[in-house]
């Protein structure tokens, strides 16, 4: 068996949340391309059913079920049909997350329900999804868990008060649940993903990218190769991590980008 | 800084390929292929279609058989391969190796530093050429062959740079000062390439690999790994094939990850 061979996922039931666009819709493509059967969640059915079309044209099997991950028994009723649909979860992508313009204000502007809405989003969705699917996963003594965090969960932002903290709490409820499940043989690990635009317009109108290292956003696709090698059987010794995709904003930030200093040794270099 | 200022800065988005980890066509150096997990992950490039070179210490008998071996089994696959018999910390020799990958492919793509030289000694009995030796074997080795290969990789204006390293470069461990100081210098290392080279198309990572089968001096010694597994969730160790695996996805990475540190190491650091 070659290392191609071990990343592959044929056969394989694949939940992915947030299916419908942007970076899970990509995942879910990329898991139909290495033989993957992806059930499609999110709230709008026209999205996800588009994301379940292009996963059929790749050989795949497909459910799109809409719905929305910040309601515990929608949740419970979508990993329900799934089982009943295809028997198994090997994988669970809780991909589904965001924020709004409401969420970018200065703490003490923000009311009760915003930031329990803002954290039922981010995070209490992906508690909701994990405990939803970790029966099934026990029961089949192997599973994989990826939580699509951000770059955010591990750096703090002006304003992004609730998204910050909750995308952190992700991040180290994907170290805890590791350590929880790890022995039964089911990793988690999370993606903390800079920025990716979904159109080139998008890109464009917040100057695409000239604040980031290597000089551009992401492209969705982008994450394709990394979610599935996370999700298949080569990465079994992948637990707790939280992997960076993020076009080198992490591994710099303390200087502007292009700062670039040329201070020779007091003396010279011999 | 302003949008406008800059706006010539921007990069232009890659194209995406037909196949997901697919390294065809590419040429890669793999540096520490004298040993089971530079020899593992040598192969796992070949597997998915590169050329690879591979350097290891060919002056010791069991790394010279290593590498020969390695090479065989790149040629078996149909691939390219050459064997650098080349010391890593040895700035001649590095220079030579990379210009000979150089003359005869013409390009490198992918790099590869697997070399682990493991030391383990109380500080106060630490010799100063220990400690050399340490940090010759584990970072100044990185240094020469990100450099040489580097050069090669700039000119072509793309290139995937690996660095391995191994737990103690992140956290303490008693008796590793030289080890982990060397082991630590490489991800300050790669970090730094990743922001340098950012808008050169060349990217740097790191894999920050966990006690491993393979590992000289601790996998080899019962009491260490029963020590160290026991604090694992999945009770064993890594394997360099699981750093194979990891190697070939980073090397045929789309280039948004960089400067990236990527922990596989069973959950050893999500724990206190």
């Amino acid at each position: 068996m070659t290392v191609l061979d071990r990343m592959r996922l044929d056969d394989r039931v694949a939940i992915v949340t947030g299916a419908g666009r942007g970076l899970g819709r990509a995942m879910a493509l990329a898991f139909a391309d290495a033989g993957a059967n992806v059930v499609c969640a999110a709230r709008t059915l026209e999205q996800i059913e588009d994301t379940a079309t292009e996963v059929r044209a790749r050989g795949g099997r497909a459910l799109a079920i809409p719905t929305d991950v910040t309601d515990v028994a929608q949740v419970n009723a979508m990993v329900e049909r799934t089982v009943a649909e295809f028997g198994r979860i090997d994988v669970l992508i809780g991909n589904a997350g965001g924020r709004t313009k409401a969420d970018n204000r200065p703490l003490h502007e923000i009311d009760d329900a915003d930031w329990r809405h803002g954290i039922d989003t981010n995070l209490t969705s992906i508690v909701s999804s994990v405990r939803a699917v970790v029966p099934h996963m026990l029961r089949q003594g192997r599973g994989k868990i990826l939580i699509n965090a951000s770059g955010l969960g591990l750096r703090g932002n002006r304003n992004l008060n609730m998204y910050c903290a909750g995308k952190a709490a992700a991040i180290n409820l994907t170290r805890s649940l590791a350590l929880t499940y790890g022995p039964q043989g089911i990793q988690v690990n999370a993606l903390a993903t800079g920025l990716f635009f979904q159109t080139e317009a998008a890109a464009a109108r917040w100057s695409g990218g000239l604040y980031i290292p290597v000089g551009r956003s992401g492209s969705s696709w982008e994450i394709g190769p990394l979610a599935l090698y996370l999700c298949s059987d080569a990465a079994s010794g992948v637990n707790g991590a939280a992997v960076l995709i993020d076009g080198g904003g992490l591994a710099g930030g303390v200087a502007p980008v292009g700062f670039a200093p040329r201070i020779p040794l007091p003396g010279g270099s011999a | 800084m302003t949008p406008d200022a800059d706006a010539d800065a921007r990069t232009p988005a890659p194209e995406q390929p037909q196949r997901m980890f697919d390294l065809g066509g590419r040429t890669a150096l793999v540096v520490g292929a004298g040993r089971p997990l530079g020899g593992a992950i040598a192969l796992a490039l070949a597997e998915a279609g590169a050329d690879v070179a591979v350097a290891g210490l060919t002056a010791i008998e069991g790394e010279k058989f290593q590498v020969a071996s390695a090479a065989n089994q790149i040629w078996a696959l149909g691939r390219r391969n050459m064997v650098l018999e080349m010391a890593a910390t040895d700035a001649a020799g590095v220079a030579t190796g990379v210009q000979r990958v150089d003359d005869a492919w013409g390009r490198i793509d992918v790099l590869v530093n697997a070399q682990d030289l493991v030391f383990a000694m109380p500080l106060d009995q630490t010799g100063l050429s220990d400690w050399e030796k340490t940090v010759a074997g584990n970072l100044t080795s990185v240094f020469l062959t990100c450099q040489a290969a580097g050069r090669v990789m700039l000119r072509g204006g793309y290139g995937r740079v690996i660095n391995v390293v191994s737990l103690p470069g992140e956290r303490g461990v008693a008796n590793m000062a030289a080890y982990a100081a060397a082991k630590g210098g490489v991800l300050a290392l790669t970090r730094t390439l990743a922001i340098e080279w950012a808008k050169t198309g060349v990217t740097a990572n790191a894999v920050l690999l966990g006690w491993y089968e393979e590992q000289a001096g601790i996998a080899d010694n019962p009491e260490y790994v029963a020590a160290l597994t026991k604090m694992l969730p999945s009770r064993s160790l890594v394997k360099g094939d699981d750093a194979a695996a990891l190697c070939v996805m980073l090397a045929a990475d789309s280039g948004y990850m960089t400067g990236t540190t990527f922990t596989l190491d069973g959950a050893a650091t999500s724990r206190i």
